[in-house]
């Protein structure tokens, strides 16, 4: 009797639709980590490859986070990644995170290991563009095996080709630039990659700010004058508010004594 | 006749009951409440002005919204970091919070328990219908943009908060006293001419016997003078340091380039900065670094400091406790012939905040989140920064409202270098490190050498542990930025696309890509030359 109500009351299965994944997603959008797992749960188990990974993504964010915790997370992403769609990529790349910023003890090599594997077997995904982008962090910063600074700019550098979506090719010239600028190599080489970044545009506020100054600044120490009033005087019409204009008035100033002291050459 | 009375009593008690039954219906308030929703707001900013400023915000915006009502939280600056961490961890917090960047250890909040704002900014706010700014998004009626707040978001770009005030640290004078010690209420043009009335008041105070300084002293003032000093005279030091042509310095850049051996505090800059710290400090009553702000501000009333040097915050209780006059007015900077620090000086220097402060947060667990926003819109609209403008005596930090002429001087300037921190400290543990060695420092057997070889005593572990803490809380921000891309680009794929979302989710991975750059950088330091893994 006991058994025949069990069957009776048992709920039929119900598909967690795309719906109740995407009400999961737009609460891990903002950190409601408990309210995404609720969403995925209202509707059972998850039952579809969508819904997998949305619920490996909220046991990342599900607070506490602990180590054994985000090993099960590996081996969920780990079977996602092994399909060839977009959730097999975000799967890969996540787990490529996992490793390098997210266990207690991070493991850059196999983070590194799995950002190239997964650039190798879907090089045009979103997910194997940005984790080209981290590899090189990667490869600038953290890795043994990278060499002197001169190798590991080269070795950043050498990924750059293959970063081909326009934002993630322009922060991969960016983190490309600054590595060469902190590893002490010759300014034009970053000054150039700066300046491709600011070609391929879509930059606002700050870091907007931040490249405008950086490409003027660095060409006023290289002398190109006329570069560096063009990016100064840009920052200018584009910042009502910044505490650096007075410095780039006086910065200004100087180029244009500069640029007269020298004559209409220039 | 006695019938005559009956029916006349019965007519005043009909009468009364119908005043009676149009007052319940029109005016008076209802035995249940009619405002079904009760949001709350709380915030440290417990000195006379901004608790009265709010309520008469509260006050309109009731008038106008009858279905809500705001209960405002008054919490002390002391305790309110951990109320703020308890609450939030407890589900208990307020739906509005004042919040700000420098609280330390705190940089997972916002990520974690504040809705971005980012989307909201850039709408325009319904409350500036009929004002200048009816058609400018919301970030931009604020006099700064919020740039500040951006600036210093844990995740670079986005909007967490809304501002409502603005203010610098300006000398506030007892007039009455000025013109007695002087002979003039003439306010001191150049340092000399500060210098000159210090020694005028010393004089003075020699001469009729009366105890008078010239300015009061507790710690926290002499930490806002102390970051007015070092600010202009390490100017130069900042552009000096900056390899990256940022044309500024930020403390975590500051912990690497100390931890490089850049800087030290050593330095010719640094000890001249110190020496003149130093000068400022002994125009305080020995023993200033025991005494606590209000003391100084008690000082200052009771007509025995002739100037206090401030926050614009404290103007409002000035004017209100002093019985005399006060006049707010600019610390003469140092200029290039200063004795002290003349050599080091780059120019004129930013006076004041440039960024508007004052920062509430949306609680992303409010129950009552889109009353909350809709009464922060109404908080920071036009109308809104008057009324707290107005009865606060707090400058606000929304464009177009109307500034009286006594307190425009309460705005930051914006013709002086800004280019980076103070170097008193880098971070929590070289700045605990700092304040604890000042007596060494002003003192009265101390002495600049005594106080910079204390600090460099021991400085490099404590920029270490800074920089293991910048990393460690840096690494919090990445680590939360994965799951909003991640969710980002779900939602792209589940629904139909929406450029806005795509646009966020490359923002998103361009400004964590930025925060990991910033981040590997330092942690090359700390390996590669020799200082503890982070």
């Amino acid at each position: 009797m006991s058994l025949l109500l069990g069957v009776v009351c048992v709920p039929p299965a119900v598909r967690a639709t795309d719906a109740d994944v995407a009400v999961a997603w737009e609460y891990l959008g903002r950190h409601l980590a408990n309210d995404a797992l609720g969403a995925l749960q209202k509707s059972g188990a998850p039952d579809s490859r969508e819904a997998a990974l949305a619920e490996a993504v909220v046991r990342i964010d599900l607070q506490p986070v602990t180590d054994a915790g985000l090993r099960k997370v590996e081996a969920q992403l780990s079977e996602l990644a092994r399909g060839r769609d977009e959730i097999a990529a975000a799967a890969a790349y996540l787990t490529g995170r996992l490793y390098q910023v997210h266990f207690f003890t991070p493991d850059p090599v196999r983070a590194a290991q799995i950002y190239a594997q997964l650039a190798d077997k879907s090089p045009a995904s979103f997910w194997a563009q940005l984790g080209l982008v981290k590899l090189m962090l990667l490869r600038l910063y953290v890795l043994p095996e990278a060499g002197d600074p001169a190798a590991r700019v080269a070795a950043a550098g050498a990924l750059l080709p293959r970063v081909t979506q326009p934002e993630l090719q322009r922060d991969a010239l960016i983190v490309l630039g600054r590595g060469r600028l902190f590893h002490g190599q010759p300014v034009a080489g970053v000054l150039a990659d700066l300046l491709a970044a600011d070609r391929i545009g879509g930059l606002t506020g700050l870091r907007r700010v931040e490249l405008q100054l950086q490409i003027a600044e660095l060409s006023r120490r290289e002398k190109l004058w006329e570069q560096a009033r063009v990016y100064f005087e840009r920052y200018l019409a584009e910042n009502e508010v910044d505490g650096r204009m007075a410095t780039v008035k006086a910065k200004l100033a100087e180029i244009a004594a500069a640029q007269r002291a020298e004559g209409p050459s220039s | 006749m006695r019938r005559g009375k009956f029916r006349l009593m019965l007519a005043v008690f009909a009468a009364g009951y119908l005043v009676a039954l149009w007052w319940v219906f029109t005016r008076s308030a209802p035995l249940v409440s009619a405002r079904p929703v009760t949001i709350r707001f709380a915030h440290w900013q417990i000195e006379k002005g901004p608790p009265d400023g709010i309520r008469a915000v509260i006050r309109r915006y009731e008038e106008l919204n009858p279905r809500v009502k705001v209960e405002q939280v008054e919490v002390p600056g002391p305790v309110y970091r951990q109320w703020v961490r308890t609450n939030l961890t407890g589900g208990t917090a307020t739906d509005l919070m004042e919040f700000a960047y420098w609280l330390q250890g705190m940089n997972d909040v916002p990520v974690r328990y504040f809705e971005p704002l980012t989307a909201a900014m850039s709408e325009t706010n319904p409350y500036n219908r009929g004002t200048p700014m009816e058609k400018v998004p919301w970030r931009q009626t604020f006099a700064d943009g919020l740039y500040e707040m951006i600036s210093q978001s844990p995740e670079i770009g986005q909007v967490y908060g809304a501002t409502l005030s603005q203010g610098s640290s300006r000398l506030f004078c007892n007039r009455e006293l000025l013109k007695k010690i002087t002979g003039s209420a003439a306010p001191p043009v150049t340092l000399a001419d500060f210098r000159t009335l210090c020694a005028q008041v010393d004089d003075y105070a020699r001469r009729t016997g009366v105890v008078l300084r010239p300015l009061a002293g507790s710690y926290s003032n002499a930490q806002w003078l102390a970051d007015f000093v070092m600010f202009g005279t390490l100017t130069g030091m900042s552009l000096e340091l900056d390899r990256e042509g940022y044309l500024a310095r930020w403390p975590w850049q500051a912990q690497s380039d100390y931890l490089l051996g850049r800087w030290n505090y050593r330095r010719p800059e640094v000890k001249a900065g110190f020496a003149m710290l130093r000068e400022f400090t002994q125009q305080m009553r020995p023993g200033f670094s025991q005494l606590s702000r209000d003391d100084a501000l008690q000082e200052f009333v009771r007509g025995a400091a002739l100037f206090i040097y401030s926050g614009t915050y404290d103007a409002t209780s000035l004017k209100r406790l002093a019985p005399f006059p006060v006049q707010a007015m600019r610390l003469p900077q140092p200029t290039k012939d200063d004795p002290v620090v003349g050599p080091y000086v780059v120019g004129p220097y930013k006076d004041g905040y440039l960024g508007t402060s004052f920062e509430l947060y949306l609680n992303k667990h409010s129950p009552h989140k889109a009353e909350a926003l809709d009464f922060l819109r109404f908080l920071t609209s036009v109308e809104g920064g008057q009324l707290f403008m107005d009865h606060s005596g707090w400058l606000s930090s929304v464009r177009g409202v109307k500034v009286p002429p006594e307190m425009e001087i309460y705005r930051g300037s914006m013709d002086g270098h800004s280019a980076g921190p103070q170097y008193m400290g880098v971070g929590p543990y070289s700045t605990m490190a700092f304040w604890q060695h000042l007596n060494l420092l002003v003192g009265p057997q101390g002495s600049v050498d005594k106080f910079v070889e204390a600090l460099e005593n021991g400085m490099r572990k404590q920029v270490t542990e800074d920089a293991r803490v910048q990393i460690r809380t840096d690494l919090e921000a990445i680590r939360a930025v994965d799951t909003e891309i991640a969710a980002m680009n779900a939602l792209n794929r589940l629904q139909a696309p929406d450029p806005a979302r795509a646009l966020r989710q490359h923002a998103l991975a361009s400004n964590q890509t930025v925060a990991e750059i910033n981040e590997g950088q330092a942690a090359w330091v700390l390996q590669r030359h020799g200082y503890r893994q982070p």
